[in-house]
């Protein structure tokens, strides 16, 4: 059995260095945060969720299989997390995830400029405003968006966290990008 | 060849068909404007999601996760200064208790003092005088309370009083522990 750098602070964690978690804890926060305020869209209860998931992890600690990678385990934890969280508060969003509702036209609610410039627009800004779009596309079609890109997950780990077919997870991380391209296109923003 | 499907260029980009496959499409973009075009924006959208928009999270978030994983725990030197300061209770208490102020070892040791000067004989005294300052406390306070009350509660309020103060130090030292051991349950 090959013990990563990961499995290496959890034996360290359990053998009750402090440093250790809060290693473990720094290495995966930015993932984390990044997938958790992306899927709930509140601050204050991201940041709730967060730490929620690193006392979770550290309390169930001990029933971690050393056999499995640390990060689809911990990212199994954190998406079940946020999705118990999410059906709690469903008419939130359900109001937010109304695939009747265009991207586009959340994009125009919130104010972001489209006006000309957009197909000279540099590289880092057409990131971001993919992101932005990312953030508005039905919570189905996010939540795998951000584990492939945020958590950097293969489909076959998502599968696994998921527990979808990992035929499903590739047609609607396919699914995904042609909702993001078409709403990218009405501003011609994939053309640079 | 028709024009290739999103799912086809989807699929050529992430390296999922076969070698054959992959040719064909390839071959097919080549004379295709159309085809090209869709590809190169689908390429251009996995750039920028293959560079993703991390947040930051608030910078007091990891230690305060630690202080909710890992209450306060005392140090080595306040669990000594802990004990040390539960000793010269403890001595204090027989002390003025037991009114050792009149034995022939105290007197002994007032009287080396009072004759004698340094930091030895200047610490003996102050020892002395809070010792003194002590005793002078509890007897006005055991007068007091006997006044107030029938002698027998008096002293018992006293000494509960003298208990109740140990105890909370003790529960002060042990707190935390407690704390992190209720953390780890749950």
């Amino acid at each position: 059995m090959i013990v990563d750098e990961d499995q290496v602070l959890i034996k360290r964690t359990l053998r009750g260095e402090r440093k250790a978690y809060e290693e473990l804890m720094r290495k995966y926060e930015k993932k984390i945060f990044s997938f958790v305020i992306r899927m709930v869209r509140n601050e204050d209860v991201a940041v709730d969720l967060t730490q929620d998931f690193f006392f979770k992890v550290y309390t169930v600690m001990d029933k971690y299989n050393f056999e499995y990678k640390f990060s689809t385990w911990a990212y199994r934890i954190c998406y079940n997390l946020v999705i118990d969280h999410i059906r709690k508060n469903q008419a939130q969003v359900d109001s937010l995830d109304d695939e009747s509702v265009s991207p586009h036209s959340l994009l125009a609610s919130e104010n972001v400029s489209k006006e000309d410039g957009f197909k000279n627009m540099a590289r880092e800004e057409t990131r971001d405003y993919v992101w932005q779009v990312v953030d508005q596309i039905p919570l189905k079609f996010r939540e795998l968006i951000l584990m492939r890109y945020i958590q950097d997950l293969k489909y076959e780990e998502i599968a696994e966290i998921t527990s979808l077919p990992v035929g499903t997870v590739k047609n609607r991380i396919f699914k995904a990008k042609e909702i993001l391209k078409k709403e990218m296109e009405k501003d011609g923003m994939l053309d640079g | 060849m028709a024009c290739l499907t999103d799912e086809k260029i989807l699929a050529c980009g992430e390296g999922d068909l076969n070698a054959i496959e992959a040719s064909r499409i390839r071959d097919h973009l080549l004379v295709c404007r159309a085809c090209r075009l869709a590809d190169a924006r689908y390429r251009n959208l996995n750039r920028s999601l293959s560079r993703p928009v991390f947040s930051e999270p608030p910078a007091g978030m990891i230690p305060q996760i630690m202080q909710r994983l890992y209450p306060a725990l005392p140090r080595y030197t306040s669990i000594i200064a802990a004990i040390a300061a539960s000793l010269v209770f403890l001595i204090t208490w027989i002390y003025v208790y037991f009114d050792f102020s009149r034995s022939s070892l105290v007197q002994a040791l007032r009287l080396t003092a009072d004759g004698t000067s340094g930091w030895l004989a200047n610490i003996i005294k102050a020892i002395s005088t809070v010792y003194n300052a002590a005793q002078a406390a509890y007897k006005a306070a055991n007068a007091l309370l006997n006044a107030l009350l029938p002698a027998p509660m008096g002293t018992a309020l006293l000494t509960g009083s003298v208990l109740a103060f140990s105890g909370l130090l003790a529960f002060l030292l042990l707190g935390p522990r407690r704390k992190r051991a209720h953390a780890k349950k749950s």
